[in-house]
């Protein structure tokens, strides 16, 4: 495995920047709007309520996979048209990851705990400081863990990002492997990778969770 | 005095209670007893005005507040009209010490040392650093009364807030109850201690199926009028 490595670093370096640089567009889009869509959602239950919620009961029936195909063929097709598949995939993916954060704010927002709010009315606080002491703090704390776990299932799906051509990490091993037939050794250090990045994040996610979530249901 | 007058509510075109007038006076405090779903919390909640009526007025000090577009005509006097809820609230974000003070702080209130006299009094020196989920909900509900009589209201209103109290810490709240009664705080509380309701009230109320029943004096709970107060009181010695 370290032989490969050495071998084929520069390629395996290429390929993590794609990687990296696919789930930094996927994630920050998804964390902005997605948020930013959440809270509208919460606010305006019809207007943007509804359309976050449909859309993402679509979007946990249909596959990633079958989504970014979609967006690959038939849609530019269609328009008769012809994106790069980076963009392409970056696009897909982070319209699904908008949609499921948007879900999980609307979520955490449409279940805040009103005595909370109510608690900080009776004792006179003003809006922005209840918001500021009391609403952001709670929601952000049951937030965090199911938004890390939806930013590990986005890193992981950038892997589909191989299907369409685009030369992230996966590519770039099944490529090494076709010139040097080593699959074990090959695909074992592409799960050294992803246990290297997702491993840290899920157990962060399982941390938080456990560290705040319990604590909001006993007060 | 807060004067309610005609506060009717319903749900859904389900009654909760209905034409209830009571009157809060400075100095005194009154229990307000009943059955389980009898609207006790709901009537609280008006009268706090966290929820609104379906009609009727309150007179607080002479400002009148009436049931306009669903909800209330004027924005509630904050904290001189407070509540203490029985699902008590305590920002868990916050230690129990923070609970209390951070709303002092937002009104610009340095001077903590009733807080200090409130952690005495008590007991609570080796809880009230603790966040709300590491103490029991005894230690909750008295740190959810401490953080609003600290902001010294006019309007008192507590929702079975000894529900999880031991017998000792029952008789500490009532003599602080006594203390904030002497220096004219008007109370409104709930209780299925009937014991504790006799020793705290000035007046007594008997809520049943959406209306006032009975109201008097203390010794109406030795001496009920209405057959449903006392059967409701026998059963509920019984049960003790």
């Amino acid at each position: 495995m370290i032989v490969i490595l050495q071998n084929h670093y520069a390629e395996f370096w290429e390929g993590l920047k794609v990687t990296f640089w696919l789930s930094g567009i996927v994630w920050a889009f998804g964390l902005v709007v997605g948020v930013v869509l959440g809270l509208l959602a919460a606010r305006w239950t019809i207007l943007f309520g509804m359309p976050v919620r449909i859309f993402a009961v679509l979007l946990a029936a249909v596959p990633a996979l079958v989504f970014m195909f979609w967006f690959h063929y038939p849609f530019q097709m269609s328009l008769n048209i012809v994106v790069d598949p980076f963009i392409t995939a970056a696009s897909s993916l982070s319209v699904i990851n908008v949609v499921l954060v948007a879900n999980h704010t609307l979520q955490v927002v449409g279940n805040f705990p009103r005595q909370y709010i109510t608690a900080g009315r009776l004792c006179g606080l003003s809006d922005a400081r209840i918001v500021w002491s009391i609403g952001m703090p709670i929601a952000l704390r049951q937030l965090l863990p199911g938004m890390l776990q939806i930013q590990i299932v986005m890193l992981q799906s950038t892997l589909f990002a191989s299907l369409i051509s685009v030369d992230e990490i996966f590519r770039v091993a099944q490529r090494i492997n076709s010139q040097i037939y080593k699959p074990v050794e090959i695909y074992s250090l592409l799960a050294v990778f992803f246990i290297l990045i997702c491993v840290p994040l899920n157990l962060l996610a399982s941390f938080l969770k456990s560290r705040f979530s319990r604590d909001l249901s006993r007060s | 005095m807060l004067t309610a007058s005609g506060l009717s509510k319903s749900f859904g075109g389900k009654l909760v209670f209905q034409d209830v007038s009571l009157k809060l006076e400075a100095g005194t405090i009154t229990t307000l007893l009943g059955p389980s779903g009898s609207g006790k919390t709901t009537l609280l909640n008006v009268l706090a005005m966290t929820d609104v009526a379906s009609s009727g007025e309150i007179d607080i000090d002479g400002r009148l507040f009436a049931v306009a577009n669903d909800g209330w005509s004027a924005k509630a006097p904050r904290p001189e009209l407070t509540k203490v809820d029985q699902r008590l609230g305590l920002w868990p974000n916050m230690s129990l010490r923070q609970n209390i003070v951070m709303p002092l702080q937002a009104r610009g209130i340095k001077d903590l040392s009733l807080v200090e006299e409130l952690v005495a009094e008590l007991k609570m020196s080796t809880f009230v650093d603790r966040y709300p989920n590491q103490v029991s909900v005894g230690q909750q509900q008295i740190c959810a009364f401490v953080r609003h009589v600290v902001l010294k209201p006019k309007y008192l209103l507590l929702d079975e807030i000894t529900s999880a109290l031991d017998v000792e810490y029952v008789s500490r709240i009532l003599g602080r109850l006594k203390v904030l009664s002497g220096t004219g705080v008007a109370i409104l509380l709930t209780t299925h201690l009937i014991g504790f309701a006799r020793q705290s009230a000035d007046r007594v109320l008997f809520l049943d199926g959406g209306r006032i029943v009975e109201e008097g004096p203390s010794e109406v709970i030795d001496a009920p009028k209405s057959r449903r107060f006392g059967s409701f009181l026998s059963m509920v010695m019984e049960a003790r």
